[in-house]
């Protein structure tokens, strides 16, 4: 094969393996910094953007607007407040809505948030606007009596748990975020029905049932508190009058064996409580932002018992706030790009002592200056592009290992898919910086004088 | 102009300090295939010569012609690829391309030359093999002193120059050495048609030159 100065490149390389590759490595290191953070920034956003879909409102009893979105959207914390059946009622009333879909959270299954709600969700709500719900398996959960205790299972809850088609499970009542253990709502047993597939948005770690069959386990709760309750009294009246309470007014569990469970016509208006309520107004064809949308807002503003939120707001403030801090720690990631590219200018400068009797034979042979010059920058270059490409796959595990501390710490589903630029820009970036960090070097080879570095040595 | 010089100085003035001529040589010239040896003692300037015929100096005035071609009007890329393609250069150390291999070392020459690159490692391998190096793939560091100088003057012939020109080529050689080196070097120019201009101090090289040039009698800067 001839040689080319790609030759006269590659053997400069290896001549200073040691030098090449912790070069590359410290380039590959600031590389992988800086392309996890962007990486996560940006799956974070549409992470988030996904969630709230294509809803226009959330209604909710939360404090404050992003706190309701943060609760009701991506499963945050279990909202303490509640909002009546008559409220919703109301609210359906007073406007003319595509969808006002009720959801209660509170309950929980192995960790993963279980968001009861009706199966309109799955039919009028999509979680990221123009993609629905897409089933990896079976359906949603079914209407009437039959469907009751149906589930269905987030992509992320389902790999997760582990529960399959056709599973059954009792859910644990209070969240995965609580910080007292829930107890199991063993005598309600519900059936896998449905497995979603992934949309990347918070409701993938989510399971789904149906609002009544809540409020039927949460009405049974009720009214086996309010026994135990009124056993407590007793068992305090006895004792003020000196007898001794009866032992199996004690035996709560036993007492409760066999008692019939609730049904729909037991519940009470107390057990008809929800969280929240995803609300849509009724849109233009063509047109997803309905002229009425801030005047129905200012009128659910005004009602005091409730919270209205417009995610898609709340998301932009949030990103706002979060966005100086990771604007901070992309400009600290860049800075460790650019110490990358001093030391890619600092391995070469020190070289360039051993390597002028090269340069002066190669200009002896007929390299012109220029070529000489190029010569350097280029192999600068290819350090940046090695290290920006082991930087880029070490920021692929990096983001990825990242983002399963996000969806075991925050719940935050994050899929670490760089966007299409990222990785072309990182890498041409990082190579043009190498290129530029070659200069210095590629200038004192340029003025190299020739007949002094081919005199004998010693 | 003589038309069948491998190389013509006319006039030829160089400093390194401006009024204090290094080189001042009225006319020197070479004709092809000719071999030349250019004596002088340290400080003569000898080295000054072969950098202003090799165009890695500018002159002050004057002209250096190689193979027809005014060197010294050529600037930057175009000087330093014609004296790639023309000039030939032995040095005393060699200045081979260590980690290189011997034939990537011939190539080397070959890379600034019009010859194809398709051609450049048969090429490389026949001249290597024309001076008695059989394995062109091993790494001139490998190599003992009189291959490696095998090697160079393979280099320095590879392209089919005009003109060679040996700077001190068997100064740090013994007798003996310096004699099959000095055969190899002479020969090889004669077998491809270069010109030879050697630069030497040592007084046993004259035999083998039928014109010898005294540096000290060429260059008037010296007897001032």
């Amino acid at each position: 094969m001839a040689m080319t100065d790609w030759t006269i490149i590659r053997r400069s390389m290896r001549a200073r393996l040691f030098s090449t590759v912790t070069t590359a490595l410290t380039v590959a290191v600031a590389v992988a910094l800086l392309f996890t953070l962007l990486v996560m920034r940006d799956s974070g956003r549409r992470a988030f953007a996904r969630g709230s879909g294509n809803m226009h409102m959330l209604v909710s009893a939360d404090a404050s607007p992003m706190v309701s979105v943060l609760n009701s959207v991506y499963y945050a914390n279990p909202p303490r407040r509640f909002i009546s059946w008559a409220k919703y009622q109301e609210i359906t009333r007073r406007f003319p809505l595509e969808f006002a879909i009720a959801t209660q959270i509170g309950d929980s299954f192995r960790g993963q948030p279980v968001l009861a709600t009706s199966p309109e969700l799955f039919t009028k709500f999509q979680p990221t606007p123009g993609e629905p719900w897409k089933f990896a398996a079976g359906a949603a959960m079914r209407e009437g009596e039959a469907g009751l205790w149906d589930v269905v299972v987030g992509s992320q809850a389902a790999r997760a748990t582990g529960l399959k088609m056709g599973d059954k499970l009792s859910l644990t009542h209070g969240a995965s975020t609580s910080r007292e253990p829930g107890h199991v709502h063993t005598k309600f047993s519900y059936t896998v029905v449905g497995i979603l597939e992934t949309t990347g948005s918070a409701h993938d770690r989510a399971l789904f049932c149906r609002i009544e069959a809540s409020w039927l386990m949460h009405a049974f709760d009720r009214h086996e508190l309010e026994e135990a309750r009124e056993a407590e009294a007793a068992k305090a009246a006895a004792i003020a009058k000196g007898e001794t309470p009866k032992a199996e007014e004690h035996d709560h569990d036993h007492e409760h064996a066999d008692e019939p469970l609730p049904t729909m016509a037991d519940l009470t208006d107390e057990d008809r409580k929800i969280t929240g309520v995803y609300l849509r107004l009724i849109t233009r064809a063509g047109s997803d932002v309905p002229a009425n949308l801030a005047q129905v807002f200012t009128m659910l503003r005004s009602d005091a018992s409730i919270q209205v939120a417009q995610p898609a707001e709340e998301i932009n403030k949030l990103m706002a706030i979060v966005g100086n801090v990771d604007q901070i720690l992309v400009g600290m990631a860049a800075v460790v790009m650019v110490s990358s590219g001093i030391a890619i200018m600092l391995a070469l400068y020190n070289s360039m002592e051993q390597r002028r009797r090269q340069i002066a034979i190669l200009r002896v042979l007929g390299c012109s200056r220029p070529r000489v010059f190029g010569l350097v920058v280029t192999e600068a270059a290819i350090v940046g592009m090695i290290g920006a490409v082991a930087g880029v796959l070490l920021g692929m595990g990096g983001a990825a290992i990242t983002a399963e501390i996000m969806r075991a710490r925050v719940g935050l589903v994050i899929e670490p898919m760089p966007s299409v630029e990222i990785v072309p820009l990182l890498v041409l970036g990082t190579v043009l910086l190498g290129a530029v960090a070659g200069v210095i070097p590629a200038m004192m080879a340029y003025g190299t004088p020739v007949a002094k570095n081919l005199r004998p040595v010693g | 102009m003589e038309h069948d010089a491998a190389l013509e100085l006319k006039e030829l003035k160089f400093e390194y300090t401006p009024g204090t001529p290094v080189v001042d040589i009225a006319h020197l010239a070479v004709a092809r295939g000719e071999q030349v040896l250019l004596t002088g003692g340290s400080g003569s300037g000898k080295s000054t010569v072969l950098q202003l015929i090799s165009g890695l100096l500018d002159p002050v005035s004057g002209s250096v012609v190689v193979a027809g071609e005014r060197l010294d009007t050529l600037h930057g890329a175009a000087r330093d690829l014609f004296r790639g393609r023309h000039i030939g250069m032995i040095f005393q150390s060699f200045n081979l391309l260590t980690g290189f291999s011997a034939a990537e070392n011939v190539m080397a020459a070959l890379m600034f030359s019009t010859i194809p690159a398709r051609e450049h490692l048969a090429r490389a391998v026949d001249a290597l093999k024309g001076l008695g190096i059989e394995t062109p793939d091993r790494l001139v560091d490998e190599l003992s002193v009189g291959q490696q100088q095998r090697v160079a003057v393979a280099r320095a012939v590879a392209c089919g120059p005009a003109l060679v020109l040996a700077d001190e080529p068997t100064a740090s050689l013994d007798p003996e050495n310096a004699a099959i080196a000095m055969d190899l070097i002479q020969g090889a120019c004669r077998a491809r048609g270069a010109a030879l201009l050697c630069v030497s101090h040592d007084p046993g090289m004259a035999a083998r030159f039928e014109r010898r040039q005294a540096l000290a009698e060429l260059n008037r800067a010296g007897k001032r």
